[in-house]
């Protein structure tokens, strides 16, 4: 079910350089929300763009949800400027979710500002108890806010060597599958497009089970536009929200993709 | 709520939904109460499925969009087997948009709905379609084609018939006199116009296909000089469209001539805004002691 719904900004914070989480009370969308779902948010009543900016939720809990976003044109700006209490116009919950995780090592990576449906989902895992290891990766260690700790699975990559792992998140993946067999491992991944291919790509090539959460500019979010494609590896059986079979919608069919299902992260 | 006159029919609403942008009607059920739309014209069916255009098919500008989806459906057999269902279930008008290549494609199309035994009210023909070859387009630039193709389709069905016009021509005046000389009811106006974009950091085209339809509040005055001259080339109605976001753009079109509207880009951001906007226009009306919206209809005023 797919709810219109007006959310009260609780908070707002800024959780690394020009990051920022804020909570929204959002009491229908908090309470069917499953971590990977997304919301799309109209920034502003008096925003005279045609698109709502989709984003990913990063926690929910009692009738709260929070996104993480970076401020990089108008539309972010406006977000980082709600005052406390101002009301949000939100659609959600919307697309597919994370799965497949039960009685796996689940595997999740994320980079930029993709990290908020992995720590959604790192926060799911923790209250069922599921063994999981978390990755993130970053061009420096101001983008990052967790602590790099290896021996807790927790692993921070940074381009430039300032935090953790010098270099990007296939390092430490490739520690995290050390001594594993890959029949009981699953990678949940979500970040910027080259990041994501990477993971794609290694991940078929290591014969890895592999989820990515693909990002894109969406007109409505919930099937009606048609213009969040994703061309598909192979031709699918028509599906009731991609109309033919070449071609799948990020809102509805995804946003999350079996690596092996998609011809490329790069839409 | 006032009711509108068009043609035979009444419309609950004068606030329909434009093709494309509403998909079947039944994606926005959770939020919206869609039988409180005017009228919901479905997402252009063609003869055979299409898959639609490779990604990226949108981009945003400046109040607006371009888009060039490519008429991506399942086909008219798939359509009446899936959609039609629930479209018939519906308590508001359907209009069914069709799509085509050549005459026969339309008219086959055409004849498989007419015998697919639906609810709906009529048909609006998509000679405007700028995104793909197989759009129509080249009838819909042509005023003798249009009045041909018009006239093998009026042939085949008693419903409402309503020919969708493009603005990307020399003269919608000529192309509407041919849709009315070949026997449509009436026209909307307009399509989306060509636009373009370019992503200056990696220099590539914004949409897949290089051009697209530019749609959204950006294109309204243009929508609404072309309902003008309609409205003085023709004595059929007509259905305005093209960038209407509030109240005050409806009128505006009535006031230039159109009977009727619809929203499009703007159901995206919200898909409840037709609804909205007929309360909107309801309490205009009020206000200014109107009995119908439809008393306004080509009531502006020149200088």
């Amino acid at each position: 079910m797919i709810f219109n719904e007006l959310a009260i900004v609780e908070s707002t914070e800024e959780i690394a350089s020009n990051t920022f989480q804020t909570f929204l009370k959002s009491p229908k969308i908090a309470a069917s929300i499953k971590p990977g779902q997304f919301i799309n948010i109209l920034p502003s009543e008096y925003w005279d763009k045609m698109m709502r900016r989709p984003m990913s939720v990063a926690s929910q809990k009692d009738e709260v949800i929070s996104i993480i976003y970076k401020v990089v044109g108008e539309g972010t700006e406006l977000m980082q400027n709600w005052s406390l209490g101002d009301s949000v116009d939100l659609i959600g919950p919307l697309g597919n979710f994370w799965d497949g995780y039960a009685d796996k090592l689940s595997i999740l990576i994320g980079g930029g500002v993709g990290i908020a449906p992995i720590l959604n989902l790192h926060n799911h895992l923790d209250e069922l108890g599921e063994e999981k290891v978390l990755i993130m990766g970053a061009r420096n260690s101001s983008e990052h806010f967790i602590d790099h700790n290896p021996e807790n699975g927790v692993y921070m990559t940074t381009d430039d060597g300032s935090l953790g792992i010098h270099g990007n998140v296939l390092e430490p993946l490739k520690i995290a599958l050390e001594n594993i067999d890959i029949q009981n491992v699953k990678v949940f991944a979500c970040g910027p497009p080259a990041m994501m291919e990477a993971v794609r790509q290694y991940s078929i090539s290591e014969g890895i089970e592999c989820d990515l959460a693909l990002e894109t500019l969406m007109a409505c979010g919930f099937g009606i536009c048609q213009g969040c494609t994703v061309e598909f590896e192979k031709k699918q059986k028509t599906t009731e929200h991609s109309y033919r079979n070449r071609f799948g919608l990020v809102c509805m069919d995804g946003p999350i993709f079996e690596s092996k299902e998609i011809k490329s992260c790069h839409l | 709520m006032s009711s509108v006159k068009f043609g035979k029919l009444d419309f609950a609403s004068p606030i329909l939904v434009a093709s494309g942008t509403y998909g079947y009607g039944h994606e926005t059920k959770s939020m919206v109460d869609v039988n409180g739309i005017g009228g919901i014209i479905t997402k252009s069916v063609t003869l055979h499925p299409r898959e639609g255009n490779p990604p990226p098919r949108i981009a945003e500008t400046s109040s607006g969009m371009l888009n060039s989806i490519g008429l991506a459906n399942v086909g008219v057999n798939e359509y009446c087997k899936s959609k039609l269902p629930y479209l018939n279930e519906l308590n508001t008008k359907v209009i069914i948009n069709i799509a085509g290549t050549a005459v026969d494609d339309y008219v086959e199309t055409l004849k498989i709905l007419e015998s697919a035994g639906g609810n709906h009210v009529g048909y609006e023909v998509n000679i405007s379609c700028p995104n793909v070859k197989e759009g129509g387009m080249s009838f819909g630039v042509s005023a003798k084609m249009t009045e041909s193709l018009t006239s093998e389709l009026r042939k085949c069905t008693s419903k409402l018939l309503i020919m969708k016009l493009s603005p990307n021509v020399t003269s919608i005046e000529d192309i509407a006199v041919g849709a009315e000389n070949g026997g449509a009811d009436a026209l909307s106006a307009i399509n989306t116009l060509v636009g373009m974009g370019i992503d200056i950091k990696t220099r590539k085209m914004k949409i897949n296909t290089t051009f697209g339809g530019l749609s959204g509040p950006a294109i309204k005055p243009i929508a609404l000089a072309n309902v003008h001259k309609v409205f003085r080339a023709v004595k059929i109605p007509i259905i305005g469209l093209g960038g209407i976001s509030c109240v005050e753009d409806i009128i505006e079109f009535i006031l230039a001539g159109a009977d009727l509207v619809q929203i499009g880009t703007l159901n995206y951001r919200e898909p409840g805004i037709s609804i909205r906007l007929a309360e909107e226009l309801d309490l205009y009306c009020r206000d200014n002691n109107l009995t119908s919206i439809s008393d306004l209809k080509g009531l502006a005023e020149y200088r």
